[in-house]
């Protein structure tokens, strides 16, 4: 990667319920040498709540110009936020009168198409690279692993960077870091039921449960995930959904950034793994 | 219950793909991909994407307009994504939805889901200060959802009180992990937030 430095779009979780993902983002990449300059004055994306496609267009016009007059591509650790980037982005590039349209409503809407939205673990495997990412390898993550992948890495079609039913970005870096992926293929890309919390929390309990019991079942030591929301769902909402259905799953939740960041032989604690709500300290156990 | 062909609207297709995501609408065979492989339907099994598409072919549209289903998608995209004729069934949904709401505001119908109460508390939010607030959000939508404050904040108590607790132990709201007392409590404000403002002027919602 040629690159040393991006613009880093954190999305609004990244402050208070996800902030262990921002801190392992920060320090992952801060080990691998590229900075991330955080976007002055980043807006939400509209998350999955704004659902007029043009509004959406707008709210990310403002994100990606703001990068574009930086002159680096905009790179974000929400699912979320990367899917409205890149759609944006897309719309925007395809379409002249749009542009022109936004640019009516604020100047600081204008935006040309230079520069690229990009999810993390996209960067992490497909810009740095394995075999970079290997020889900075100084530990041996010593765990069984479910790499849930959950809705917009490998979906929709337009801006996806991954297989939209057996996605693999997540399956490569666990195996190139010594620790072993269990089958789980079939839960990988299911939806964890986030979007539904608020509304119908009955149907997103039962949808965040089939996840976490499938990750035991399959014997996995944690689950590992690259979206806050599905965090948000499978781990800080985990003893909820133990005390709905009268389990007990008892599942460690971690992101892939965190996960890679042991294996760089970053401390746990810069990783934030004491701040997720399902004790992560028999993953640290197994770590050489 | 037949289907009342006097009672069908032929115009109701077109007006769905006059709205953003709604113009893929008659590229539909009914061929029940999206239905068979839909995580929501997996745990509500009258959960039919494949037949509100028909339905909405065929007309009937306050039978679509009115049908609580609509509300319980979980914008997952596993149907746009293995739909054989790119009808983009995520986006059409969304469609239908917000004609859904310019009919609920007109008096013509009335939504049974408190999802859209929950997008204009959502909405309102990032419009005010550019970043999700969810304190703020739950502050709007459990009174609106529940018909009055005490009510409102009763739900919001028992939904929180747990969940709460666990993100102020580890530091991610309130004062135990950096960021001021009151992290996760106060709003984090951007400071072009008349940009935000001229947006939502000109392509807020209708309703929000």
């Amino acid at each position: 990667m040629s690159e040393k430095k991006i613009a880093y779009h954190p999305g609004c979780p990244s402050a208070t319920t996800a902030m262990e993902q921002d801190m392992s983002t920060r320090a992952v990449f801060e080990k691998l040498g590229i900075e991330l300059e955080e976007l002055e004055d980043w807006n939400c994306c509209g998350a999955l709540e704004a659902e007029d496609p043009k509004l959406v267009i707008a709210l990310n016009a403002r994100n990606l110009a703001l990068a574009e007059r930086k002159g680096q591509d905009i790179v974000t650790p929400c699912s979320i936020c990367y899917y409205n980037l890149a759609r944006a982005d897309q719309a925007l590039r395809e379409d002249e009168k749009l542009r022109a349209e936004l640019k009516e409503i604020d100047s600081s809407l204008e935006y040309n198409g230079t520069v690229k939205a990009k999810h993390v673990l996209d960067v992490l495997v497909n810009d740095i690279g394995l075999a970079e990412l290997s020889g900075k390898l100084v530990k041996k993550v010593n765990l069984k692993v479910a790499p849930y992948y959950g809705c917009y890495l490998g979906r929709p079609p337009e801006t996806a960077f991954d297989d939209p039913d057996d996605p693999v970005l997540m399956d490569q870096l666990i195996e190139l870091i010594g620790a072993e992926n269990v089958p789980f293929s079939y839960m990988k890309t299911k939806c964890c039921g986030g979007p539904l919390m608020m509304t119908r929390a009955d149907i997103a309990f039962e949808m965040a449960r089939k996840i976490l019991e499938s990750a035991k079942k399959a014997g996995a030591d944690c689950i590992v995930l690259a979206c806050p929301l599905c965090g948000m769902m499978l781990d800080a909402k985990q003893p909820d959904i133990e005390a709905a259905f009268k389990v007990k799953i008892e599942m460690p939740v971690i992101y892939i950034t965190q996960l890679l960041g042991l294996a760089l032989g970053i401390e746990p604690k810069k990783l934030g793994l004491n701040k997720n709500i399902i004790d992560t300290k028999k993953i640290l156990e197994k770590v050489m | 219950m037949p289907i009342k062909t006097w009672e069908l609207d032929p115009n109701f297709k077109y007006e769905i793909m006059n709205e953003p995501g709604g113009e893929h609408l008659t590229a539909c065979y009914q061929c029940s991909t999206c239905t068979l492989g839909c995580p929501v339907t997996e745990i509500i099994p009258s959960y039919n994407p494949r037949k509100i598409i028909q339905m909405s072919l065929l007309g009937m549209r306050k039978e679509v307009l009115s049908n609580a289903d609509l509300w319980i998608c979980a914008l997952c995209q596993t149907c746009t994504a293995r739909c054989p004729q790119d009808v983009m069934i995520c986006e059409l949904m969304g469609a239908i939805r917000r004609i859904a709401e310019e009919e609920e505001a007109a008096g013509n119908i009335k939504i049974e889901s408190a999802r859209p109460l929950f997008e204009k508390a959502f909405l309102h939010t990032l419009q005010k200060y550019g970043r999700l607030y969810d304190m703020g959000l739950a502050l709007e939508y459990y009174p609106n959802r529940e018909g009055s404050k005490i009510k409102g904040m009763k739900a919001m108590m028992k939904d929180y009180k747990d969940f709460g607790m666990r993100m102020f132990k580890k530091g991610k709201m309130g004062p135990l992990g950096g960021g001021g007392v009151f992290k996760g409590m106060l709003p984090e404000k951007i400071k072009e937030r008349e940009v935000l403002k001229k947006i939502f002027e000109q392509l807020g919602e209708k309703e929000k």
